[in-house]
């Protein structure tokens, strides 16, 4: 009962983490309809920004955070305004700006490794994190922050959606782009608004993670890639499918350590993303009849 | 000294040419955008070096790497066949995740991420390749041959309806070609060629881990296949020559290995930038990057 305790509660953090890399690059997807790799990038960046400030100045850590997640936001705005949009005023076809993205993200990762060196980074901001036992299982404090900071971050990206006039402006061009524009909203500015947005997401999973686990160069990749995944199974461009898919994610990968020694975990993950593409490519939550 | 400093680039560029081509195959005149193409080339190495470590003869090694790639190459199909566009790419880059996972973790077959060492050195026709030099001519018999095969298929009747599959499926079908297994023969026998590269590889650095075969490996080959222009077989063999060479000077200046890794990768994502950006046809292409 306790093994199973166990995995549930690590199945659900694992789905926490994804979550708020799936999200912040489902919302990004939704408005551009391309695959945004680099968001990986950005996460990794924002982590050692975060632990450069950190580490480098007498700030305190609530504005580190705060300067963190303007820096991520910031970010994925220049992203988009120097690499993609010349690239859409070419009229380019998606696959262009995935390998663009592609691109960058190899760019980024090369780049921290060049600066900060291949070796882990630890940031000790937490003193206090001992594991607490509920009915057998350990969780840390920290744990129990990142899972209520991520339920948080999108009942506010919920209401944002539903209620704002720019939440509303980007689902109309997530639904239809042309009508949008005829109704008076310019895409290019819903554009810069969803990676403004989904960027500072990401710098948000990278504090959280970043003060979970060791920060490394190829963590960007790594995490994208199970984001992207959770992203696929929720129903891609879907916000609530990416949630739902990082969670279904997490929650098999962890199960699937019951069967399967855990350096398997990376590939459980992609059987699941396989039997998805060939019987469900929609996604959990996805419509049908779009082109796949 | 530079001899051999020469010679050994010459077999680099040799290796990398067979799977540029193979590449090119799929991307060029397929039209899908391969991430897992490196995969191929992983899996071919690791069947030829299981092989050879086993003391089987070097050509049937061979043959055996494009086969086992080939296989992947087919199963892989099933998938990017029902799928489009980016899609098909992402179910690629999927499957070189998987196929990387495994060769991590299947310790009892590929002995995870200690590799393979003490892979022979060919060894046939009385002729001891071992010799570097020797070596080099084997490589560049093998791409020659593969470069006449695959440009003789690309010039068939089979490589013109392969191509107006990749302008426009739907006409292609109209006028009664069989697009799924056009597509299926173009992917399979570029992971045979791709597989091809990877037992020679293998075979001329005598010991792989995994860590050779992730998919940003694959960065500099696409930068070779796009720098080189899409459907063209002799920019693909030129690009090569180019890419391989262009990071070489950086050793001269004397930056230690720990450098050298991110300023090549640096180097190769800029390069694809930069041909996105300004010559989106690459220098030979026939066709855009779509």
């Amino acid at each position: 009962m306790s093994i199973f305790l166990q995995l549930l509660i690590n199945g659900v953090i694992a789905g926490a983490i994804y979550a708020l890399v799936s999200s912040g690059f489902s919302l990004i997807y939704s408005t551009n309809k391309f695959v945004h790799f680099a968001h990986g990038g950005v996460i990794a960046l924002s982590a050692y920004f975060f632990f450069w400030t950190l580490s480098n100045s007498s700030l305190t850590p609530v504005v580190v955070i705060a300067l963190t997640m303007l820096f991520s936001a910031l970010l994925g705005y220049l992203l988009n305004k120097v690499f993609y949009k010349p690239l859409r005023a070419k009229k380019s076809s998606s696959l262009i700006l995935f390998v663009t993205s592609m691109a960058i993200l190899i760019l980024s990762e090369a780049l921290v490794l060049l600066i900060f060196g291949a070796n882990a980074k630890t940031i000790n901001l937490i003193k206090n994190n001992h594991g607490m036992e509920i009915a057998g299982a350990i969780i840390t404090p920290l744990q129990l922050a990142i899972i209520g900071t991520a339920v948080l971050l999108f009942l506010g990206l919920y209401l944002f959606m539903k209620k704002t006039k720019i939440g509303k402006a980007m689902r109309a061009v997530a639904d239809n782009k042309e009508v949008a524009e005829i109704v008076g909203i310019s895409s290019e500015k819903i554009y810069s608004w969803s990676f403004a947005i989904g960027s500072a997401i990401a710098g948000i999973a990278a504090i959280l993670i970043s003060l979970e686990q060791n920060i490394e160069p190829t963590m960007g990749t790594s995490l994208m890639v199970k984001g992207f995944i959770s992203a696929i199974i929720g129903g891609v461009g879907s916000v609530p499918g990416a949630i739902l898919g990082s969670f279904s994610l997490g929650l098999t990968e962890n199960f699937g350590t019951w069967f399967l020694p855990s350096g398997y975990k990376d590939a459980i993950a992609f059987l699941l993303l396989f039997v998805f593409l060939l019987f469900r490519p929609q996604g959990i939550l996805g419509i049908k009849n779009k082109q796949r | 000294m530079i001899d051999a400093y020469l010679t050994h680039l010459a077999i680099l560029i040799g290796i990398y040419s067979i799977l540029a081509i193979s590449l090119q195959l799929s991307l060029g005149y397929g039209g899908l955008l391969n991430l897992g193409h490196f995969s191929f080339f992983g899996i071919g190495a690791y069947a030829s070096a299981l092989l050879s470590v086993e003391g089987v003869p070097f050509v049937i090694c061979l043959l055996f790497a494009g086969m086992v790639a080939a296989f992947f190459g087919w199963l892989l199909s099933i998938a990017t066949n029902k799928l489009k566009g980016d899609y098909s790419a992402l179910v690629t880059l999927g499957f070189s995740f998987v196929v990387y996972a495994v060769l991590l973790n299947w310790v009892a077959l590929t002995n995870g991420s200690l590799g393979i060492a003490g892979i022979p050195r060919p060894n046939f026709l009385g002729i001891d390749f071992s010799n570097n030099l020797y070596f080099l001519l084997l490589v560049v018999f093998i791409a020659l041959l593969s470069y006449l095969f695959i440009r003789k298929i690309c010039s068939s009747s089979f490589g013109r309806a392969l191509e107006s599959t990749r302008d426009d499926e739907l006409a292609a079908k109209l006028l009664g070609k069989n697009t799924t297994k056009l597509k299926r023969a173009s992917l399979l026998i570029a992971a045979f060629f791709a597989g091809i590269s990877g037992s020679l590889f293998a075979a001329y650095i005598t010991f792989i881990d995994p860590s050779s075969f992730t998919f940003t490996n694959l960065i500099p080959i696409l930068s070779i296949v796009i720098v080189g222009g899409l459907a063209s077989l002799p920019g693909t063999i030129v690009a090569t020559v180019v890419v391989v060479l262009l990071p070489e000077p950086f050793r001269f200046i004397g930056f230690p290995t720990s450098i050298l890794g991110p300023i090549r990768q640096i180097m190769y994502a800029t390069i694809l930038l930069l041909i996105i950006y300004l010559k989106p046809r690459g220098f030979y292409g026939k066709i855009d990057l779509e």
